[in-house]
């Protein structure tokens, strides 16, 4: 394996400097700082906050690149029944562990994981922290008794018709039930290099990319409707 | 193998020219700024020689006012 | 093999790493060769346009196939978007090729629409309008256009209604969207539109979004804001009425009371000053200050006339007036803790920060709009932060040529290309380049929008031609519209590319040419005036209404008015119409330099634009050294002192609820085009009453349970949203007003703000059942 190695980092000296400079700058000013504090008050859109998430990483996920041991989509599915269930946990797990306290560890910002060798995926709803009530262990490979299931209702990828235009932005092919944070299935180290985004940076996602589900069935085009006399 | 990037500020309305200039060094790539007198040049070399030889030339070039190193890259193994 | 992709990679790692450097310490800077590597091509040719809705106008590249458009990518020259679109702008050619496109003249014969040749539905439009004008008055007769009308469009109908019928009868829907930016720009600065520049964004250290929800209505800036927040840590502040995805976004959100953003805005300058934050100096020198009329009214009665009488008054007055709006005093009826309003204050006190504020609907669609955008401008004069890469009062626009075509052309009923019908001078310049007997300008306006459609209820007015919008969706107080215009004695032409509401009021049907089927411009919110030629051909008989106004001056006998031909009509009116704007103060760039540019921003003079008016370092037409604001004949801006005063109509044991309309990321506007394209259909298929999800649950309203909501105009039934999109705080209802299936605009108030005209969609009191 030959090992890439950065000797150089982005220099921006230039830059540190003026913001040096700038925040020695009337040093008797009063002021009030411009981090903003959690206002644990108002309400939260779980819909929409999910797309901003994770996002301080956008940058660094620019630059991942792909190899042969970049994860592929049929191992996403190996582990979840169907598009949408609750993937199985392929690790060792204390019993008695509920998941907040350490599931999150690993799960919440992701990050390699040197004794899996591997980079943990980032949950799309750290919020839930009751993990095992959704996600079990595999102790087993063998079955009960065999089964006829099918995992049919899988996304396939490349996803072909979800753009309307060659250049036009696929629309979202999934429900975004506790998968409102993109970026966590969609970018980093841990995704799976078919559905890799190629511009994690841009980060307002829905800004292009839409739903098309949000009836369970298809709605067809719009019609007009004749008005009635009142 | 030293991949370096630069940001070159060209001589003061020779932008041009000093893109002219740059295209004709085989170890250099560059990317002009659409709307600024700007043009990043990327430089791929064989070995620490060869980068200081193409450095010098290229801050000997009349065209260029200014350059300033963004990132260096460097392969160990083919270095060794 | 792998050795070869590693060199490349690692080599666009050095580019990428160049060029995030190069971002950040030269903001504004673009490398469309960089991104052009990156999209695909296709097979296809690739024509430059501004995109068809909003008012970022942002750049597209269109692929044309066979005389199709086929696809859109963002182009990566435009300074605007720099290769990104939002959703509706990469569907945006799907627009075109809805299945009800109209394609023929139709005209209502007994109740029946028949269909007819374009010939003869001209012809009919022209002897109706000469028949009324001669038996009813020249000032019968109305145009009703739109900011979506192209420059030359606008251009063309103003010179035919006032130039040579001889009527100030013609209005636009921007009056619905932007009168208030336009006054408050007029009444602070003395001249319309954002001294900035979007570029202000890539310089800016804080932005404050007064009322705008930016994610969704102006997602392509939206991301500029993220994208420097990511880069250089710059701030977003959302100060809006409920809670959206630019709350969910931004570093801290901030909510207050309908109508309290006046008392808000006061208290921020009430802070400015005590904390010694004014740049004493910026307003000694290039500040006055003026207090207006107070108790204004609402414009709520049809006989209503105001006129605001400016008193300059001195800064020790200016003082006094705002201890009234200490943060204490005004935390009370907000909802906007004392804190949190020391918190933006600080923000625009700070020396060392840049802060561009955003607004559009929250602060113009307000029975206070002047006042509003006057306060904010307040706040950028008093700490001198303003007409200065990234310190920039930011208004912004909904309609593609809002700024280009209805302000800066002047379709409205009290302007000209260039000043005011009012103005003896400013008739005479306009006569003289419209070719016109400067007798026929008439001296006085007629009907502002509201206005308009009253009188033609009353009957006054008879004949109306209606172009590019779609009033019969978005006039407030709806039904009182519809029923005055399906009146008796009344002629409705509609020109537009699909049946809508409108359309279903109206005596002629014509059928017009979209966007990218004729040739045309359009004006930004950032002063940038866009080309684009003609594409592929319009269906059927649809024809420019440029053109369609063309004809009917010509049968009208204005032929010679008009000596344009047929195929570069659009190319000479634009020559024409520059003339108006000759000088550094609105100098339009050049066709030649619009043909190959994408876009550019006036004022355009000796081939640079200005980015930033009013400063001598960027604007050859300033006199005096540091700030001239020209504007204003003693080159000083006007910092205003303007009260809280309440809303037209506020929440009531009756009515208990505030309800607020406006959009979504997916439709534009009356959805007249977005709808038609499936992919937003189907992401956004209907409107609906957002509720706020603990007032929901008392009354047992579920998600997408009917509700009815009724105000003292009527009532409407339609579908409960409880934790989507967004949530309204107690007391508050949000509606988007895209769905003609659910006219929320029959239950909106017609009141509207005095100075402006422009009425408050975002305010009136309403009661909420299930049903």
């Amino acid at each position: 394996m030959k090992q890439l190695k950065i000797i150089g980092l982005v220099v921006l000296l230039m830059i540190a400097a003026v913001i040096i400079v700038g925040r020695s700058i009337s040093a008797t000013y009063e002021r009030t700082t411009l981090e903003a504090e959690n206002n644990t008050k108002l309400p939260i859109l779980e819909s929409e906050i999910g797309a901003f998430k994770v996002t301080n990483e956008a940058l660094g996920y620019m630059n991942i690149i792909d190899n042969k041991k970049s994860k592929l989509m049929s191992e996403y599915y190996s582990n979840r029944a169907y598009h949408g269930a609750p993937p199985t946990i392929p690790h060792e797990v204390d019993e008695r562990n509920m998941g907040e306290n350490s599931c999150l560890k690993c799960h919440q910002n992701g990050g390699y994981v040197d004794k899996y060798k591997a980079y943990a995926p980032i949950v799309p709803h750290p919020d839930m922290v009751n993990c095992r009530q959704c996600h079990v262990a595999v102790k087993t490979s063998k079955v009960f008794k065999e089964s006829n299931w099918e995992n049919i209702n899988k996304i396939k990828v490349p996803y072909e018709s979800n753009n309307a235009l060659v250049t036009s932005p696929p629309v979202i092919p999934h429900q975004l039930e506790m998968h409102e944070n993109c970026l966590s299935c969609h970018a980093g180290p841990n995704v799976s290099k078919e559905i890799r985004v190629t511009h994690p940076e841009r980060i307002n996602c829905r800004q292009c990319h839409v739903i098309n589900n949000k009836e369970t069935i298809d709605i067809g085009e719009f019609v007009r409707k004749p008005r009635l006399n009142n | 193998m030293p991949i370096k990037s630069y940001i070159a500020h060209p001589t003061e309305g020779r932008r041009n020219e000093l893109i002219m200039k740059l295209k004709e060094f085989s170890s250099c790539n560059i990317t002009p700024a659409t709307n600024q007198e700007i043009v990043i040049v990327v430089t791929d070399t064989f070995s620490n020689e060869e980068d200081l030889a193409l450095h010098e030339k290229l801050i000997n070039l009349p065209e260029l006012k200014h350059l300033t190193l963004v990132s260096g890259f460097s392969d160990e193994e083919i270095i060794n | 093999m792998q050795q070869v992709d590693r060199r490349v990679f690692v080599k666009k790692m050095a580019i990428s790493a160049a060029v995030l450097a190069a971002v950040s310490m030269f903001p504004g800077i673009i490398f469309a060769e960089e991104q052009e590597q990156n999209i695909p091509k296709g097979d296809l040719e690739w024509k430059k346009a501004p995109c068809r809705f909003c008012g970022v106008g942002c750049g597209l590249l269109i692929g044309i196939s066979k005389n199709k458009a086929v696809a859109v990518k963002g182009d990566p020259k435009s300074e605007v978007n720099k290769g990104l679109c939002c959703v509706k702008g990469y569907h945006s050619v799907m627009a075109l090729y809805g299945k009800d496109r109209l394609t023929k003249p139709l005209v209502k014969k007994n109740g029946i629409y028949v269909e007819t040749s374009m010939k003869e539905a001209l012809d009919l439009v022209a002897s109706k309008m000469k028949g009324t004008i001669k038996s009813h008055g020249k000032d019968s007769v109305a145009i009703y256009g739109s900011g979506q009308w192209s420059i030359a469009d606008g251009y063309i109908a103003s010179k035919l209604f006032k130039g040579c019928i001889g009527t100030n009868n013609i209005e636009a829907n921007a009056r619905l969207c932007m009168a208030s930016a336009v006054t408050g720009f007029m009444t602070s600065f003395g001249a319309d539109e954002p001294m900035g520049c979007y570029e202000d964004i890539d310089h800016a250290n804080a932005y404050i979004l007064w009322g705008n929800n930016m994610a969704e209505m102006h997602p392509v800036l939206f991301s500029r804001m993220l994208d420097q927040r990511l880069k250089r840590n710059a701030k977003i502040v959302d100060f809006a009425t409920r809670t959206t995805r630019t709350s969910m976004a931004a570093d801290k959100s901030i909510l207050f009371k309908p109508q309290t953003d006046l008392a808000v805005a006061n208290a921020i300058c009430y802070e400015i000053i005590k904390n010694g934050w004014m740049n004493k100096n910026f307003v000694a020198k290039h500040c006055k200050f003026n207090a207006g009329k107070t108790n204004i009214g609402y414009g709520l009665t049809d006989d209503f006339k105001f006129k605001d009488e400016p008193k300059q008054i001195d800064f020790a007055s200016y003082k006094k007036f705002l201890e009234d709006y200490t943060p204490e005093k005004v935390e009370k009826y907000s909802g906007v803790s004392a804190r949190d309003i020391k918190y933006m204050a600080s923000i625009y006190g700070d020396p060392n920060k840049k802060v561009v504020s955003f607004w559009c609907m929250g602060p113009n669609q307000h029975t206070r709009g002047t006042w509003m955008n006057n306060l904010i401008y307040n706040i950028h004069l008093l700490t001198g932060k303003i007409s200065s890469p990234g310190n920039s009062p930011f208004s912004l626009t909904g309609q593609p040529s809002a700024c280009g075509t209805a302000r800066e052309v002047g379709t409205f009923t009290h302007k000209l290309p260039k000043g005011l019908v009012t103005n003896e001078k400013d008739r005479a310049f306009a006569a003289k380049i419209w070719g016109v007997p400067v007798e026929n300008i008439p001296d006085k306006p007629t009907h502002h929008t509201v206005s308009m459609f009253r009188a033609l209820d009353r009957g006054e007015i008879k004949f109306m031609w209606i172009q590019v919008t779609n009033p019969m969706v978005t006039m407030p107080n709806l039904k009182r519209y519809r029923n005055g215009a399906e009146k008796e004695g009344r002629f409705i032409v509609v020109s537009d590319v699909y049946p809508t509401p409108t359309t279903d009021v109206a005596d002629v049907i014509l059928p017009s040419a979209m966007w990218i089927e004729k040739t045309g411009l359009f004006g930004n919110s950032e002063r940038r005036t866009q080309f684009w030629e003609q594409m592929v051909t319009p269906p059927g008989e649809a024809m420019d209404d440029g053109m369609q106004l063309l004809e009917v001056a010509k049968r009208l006998g204005y032929g010679k008015y008009f000596p344009y031909s047929k195929d570069k009509f659009v190319e000479e009116v634009y020559t024409e119409y520059t003339k108006h704007h000759a000088g550094k103060k609105h100098e339009m760039a050049p066709l030649e330099v619009l043909k190959k540019e994408s876009g550019m921003i006036w004022p355009f003079v000796e081939g640079k634009p200005t980015k930033w008016r009013f400063n001598s370092k960027y604007d050859p037409a300033c006199e005096t050294e540091g700030f001239h604001f020209y504007g204003n004949e003693d080159g000083r801006a006007t910092i205003w002192q303007r009260p809280y005063e309440p809303a037209a109509e506020s929440p009531d044991d009756e009515y208990p609820f505030w309800l607020n309309t406006g959009r979504v990321v997916e439709h534009w506007h009356s959805g007249s085009m977005t709808r038609r394209i499936s992919v937003l259909h189907k992401a956004m298929p209907n409107s609906y009453v957002e509720l706020n999800p603990e007032e929901a649950k008392k009354m047992g309203i579920k998600n997408k349970d009917k509700v009815k909501l009724t105000t003292r105009r009527g009532s409407i039934v339609m579908l409960a949203s409880v934790n989507e999109r967004g949530i309204p705080p107690k007391g508050q209802v949000f509606v988007p007003f895209f769905d003609e299936h659910f006219l929320i605009n029959e239950i909106t108030l017609d009141s509207y703000c005095p100075i402006s005209n422009e009425p408050d969609y975002k305010k009136c009191a309403v009661k909420v059942e299930k049903v």
